[in-house]
């Protein structure tokens, strides 16, 4: 059973991680490069870190780069890790990682859903939560929620005063 | 021709009766279950109301065998009813109508079966084929009890087995032979689709499974099928194991009496699925069943 | 006349039987529907004014739309409303179904059900409790019974403008015919 930091012993050793930092008791978060990434959790897979909580991301328009966030969690050593990436953000494309964990598709699709990341090697990217979605992806922060919904829905009229006023 | 006329009036008079009553049990059923659940219930005459709604609303036919279906089922019970004894009312008497009433009582099943088919719903196929399951696992007790009564009695008419008992309450079958009488409940309980042997019509599980697809009229219709079948259940119970009755008032007291019983049971128990529900059958009452028959027999 | 007459009042029959027996469909898409369980158990018991759950949509009278509705979810209940039969009626529940409620600038949520589908009542409240799930049930009774809950006939009349709005937030839908 390792603690936090044989584990951050361990990803120095076998890889050039950016940053490391033990955040809480059990919470370890590691930024690769993204040419390492999908190596590191094969790695990780292989020593008893096998599952995969969620895939998140996160937008930085100022930098003009998205960064995937994969949640791993071993039940030996009783870890969170996250393994941070940041990609660019326009192409937008990045690796899949559904070779390692099937489920992992799922969390790729809903992440271009929301975002509009493409994953190359999965093929099924079609929707999973939105329908007929015509806009750019709506979590992304450029997206403006108040207009849209101000352009597609109409409020309730109370008396010539909407609720939202 | 007076004979006809009379003979049809008295088919009328039957069939409407067994509905009414079959729809004010299902109403005291309602406020048994209510009541034990610490309700306070609908109305006992509330499936009175539910039906008179549900054939003013509208109805969508999924075509021409979901029709016949829903006709098949009523037609089937309502011909099962000629042949049972209520009381003194008698239309049809002769051998070998007690295993007619279980093959009419198929005949309904499988017309519930070809409704199903016809509106093309998953759901109530899945119901219906718990239902013909379920048939199996209960048909098998209550035929080793019912040739078991036959060979005791040497009369196979359920008027000829109901005379049998005439005399004491001590010569009734549930007396004489009180193990059979209890593996009859159970059976019957199975009949009805109560619970806990409703898997075929789980509501939260398969939409209320063979009519998940009839709305309104035929819905009301499914409801009167329902109706009599309970009464032809109820009515077969009460001849062959509680002497059946001279008039109609006892005999109408008799099947209360069970149905009451059957239903506060019902409303103990939580749902068999449909494998361990037909292993029960087969296990239990199966085995008290041919007991009592070799009993008898030696 | 007299044929109108006999046909108005099988009518107030038929509406004073419907309202006496009312199945309803609580479609659950939001947090209302967790305030049906007491209303139907032992605590509030709907079941004495004859109003009763439905297992599916065909069996229904009642629509209970419990809380938020996303795109997603509408093209849903309006597959729904639409297998239902014909005396039909829709109760929006829950501030959600009135404006949208906290839900008020979801890019993926509809901000007025009756935009819609018709509705014949909303419930407010963000839950109602169960006592205003019972008076609201009581009134659409009452309307029922004077015959003033033609959801389903307005719905017939001005189906142009319901497919209209409803084609808006969700682009095709699919129709029977």
């Amino acid at each position: 059973m390792r603690n936090e930091k044989d584990l951050l012993q361990l990803m120095n050793a076998h890889f050039e991680p950016l940053k490391l930092e033990i955040k809480r008791k059990q919470n370890v978060s590691v930024e690769f490069k993204k040419e390492e990434l999908i190596q590191a959790l094969s790695f990780l897979k292989s020593h008893s870190y096998r599952h995969l909580s969620t895939i998140s991301c996160v937008d930085w328009p100022e930098e003009g780069e998205f960064e995937l966030v994969y949640h791993l969690f071993s039940y030996d050593d009783l870890i969170n890790i996250s393994l941070k990436t940041r990609i660019k953000r326009d192409p937008g494309i990045f690796q899949t990682a559904k070779e390692i964990w099937p489920v992992a598709e799922f969390y790729e699709r809903d992440i271009h859903d929301f975002f509009g990341v493409k994953f190359k090697g999965n093929d099924n990217l079609e929707e999973l939560i939105l329908e007929n979605w015509q806009e750019i992806p709506p979590m992304r922060k450029d997206f403006d929620t108040r207009k849209f919904v101000n352009d597609k829905y109409e409020w309730r009229d109370y008396n010539g005063q909407k609720h939202t006023d | 021709m007076i004979d006809i006329i009379y003979r049809i009036g008295h088919f009328v008079l039957i069939t409407v009766f067994s509905m009414a009553l079959g729809l004010l049990f299902m109403g005291i059923a309602r406020k048994i279950v209510a009541r034990i659940q610490k309700r306070y219930g609908p109305p006992v005459y509330q499936p009175y109301l539910d039906v008179l709604k549900l054939f003013g609303k509208d109805a969508i036919t999924h075509g021409f065998i979901f029709d016949f279906g829903a006709i098949m089922a009523l037609g089937g019970v309502i011909a099962t009813l000629f042949f049972i004894p209520l009381g003194s009312w008698q239309l049809y008497s002769m051998e070998g109508t007690v295993i007619l009433v279980i093959y009419l009582l198929a005949i309904a099943s499988l017309g519930m079966a070809m409704g199903t088919v016809g509106s093309g719903n998953p759901q109530a196929s899945v119901g219906i084929s718990r239902a013909l399951m379920q048939m199996l696992g209960y048909e098998l007790p209550y035929l080793v009890i019912l040739f078991a009564l036959i060979y005791r009695y040497q009369t196979s008419s359920v008027w000829g087995l109901m005379q049998a008992q005439a005399g004491s309450f001590l010569n009734w079958n549930l007396f004489a032979y009180p193990l059979m009488a209890a593996v009859a409940f159970v059976v019957l309980i199975g009949m009805m689709g109560k619970k806990p042997f409703d898997s075929m019509i789980a509501p939260s599980e398969i939409g209320s499974g063979p009519v998940v697809e009839s709305g309104g009229k035929y819905l009301g219709m499914l409801l009167l099928q329902k109706s009599i079948t309970i009464i032809i259940e109820l009515a077969l119970y009460v001849n062959l194991f509680l002497g059946g009755a001279e008039n109609i008032l006892i005999f109408t007291f008799k099947m209360l009496i069970v149905w009451v019983l059957a239903t506060m049971f019902g409303s103990l128990f939580p749902r068999f699925r449909i494998e361990d529900g037909i292993k029960f059958f087969w296990k239990w009452p199966l085995g008290i069943a041919i007991l009592q028959a070799i009993y008898i027999i030696t | 006349m007299n044929n109108n007459f006999v046909k108005g009042s099988w009518q107030e029959i038929l509406d004073w039987a419907q309202n006496k027996s009312i199945n309803m469909l609580h479609y659950c898409t939001g947090c209302g529907a967790i305030e049906l369980p007491p209303t139907m158990t032992s605590r509030y018991d709907m079941s004495r004014f004859g109003i009763g759950p439905a297992a599916t949509p065909r069996q229904a009278d009642l629509l209970l739309v419990t809380g938020y509705l996303s795109t997603k979810t509408l093209r849903r209940l309006i597959y729904t409303y639409e297998q239902m039969q014909a005396p039909k009626f829709v109760v929006g529940f829950g501030s959600c179904t009135i404006n949208g409620g906290m839900y008020w600038d979801s890019y993926n949520t509809i901000k007025q059900l009756d935009k819609y589908l018709p509705v014949e009542m909303y419930i407010a409240g963000c839950m109602p409790r169960p006592e205003a799930i019972l008076d609201g049930l009581l009134k659409l009774k009452k309307m029922i019974a004077d015959g003033e809950a033609d959801g389903y006939q307005r719905y017939q009349d001005n189906l142009e403008y319901y497919h209209q709005n409803q084609e808006a937030v969700l682009g095709e839908v699919q129709r029977t015919q």
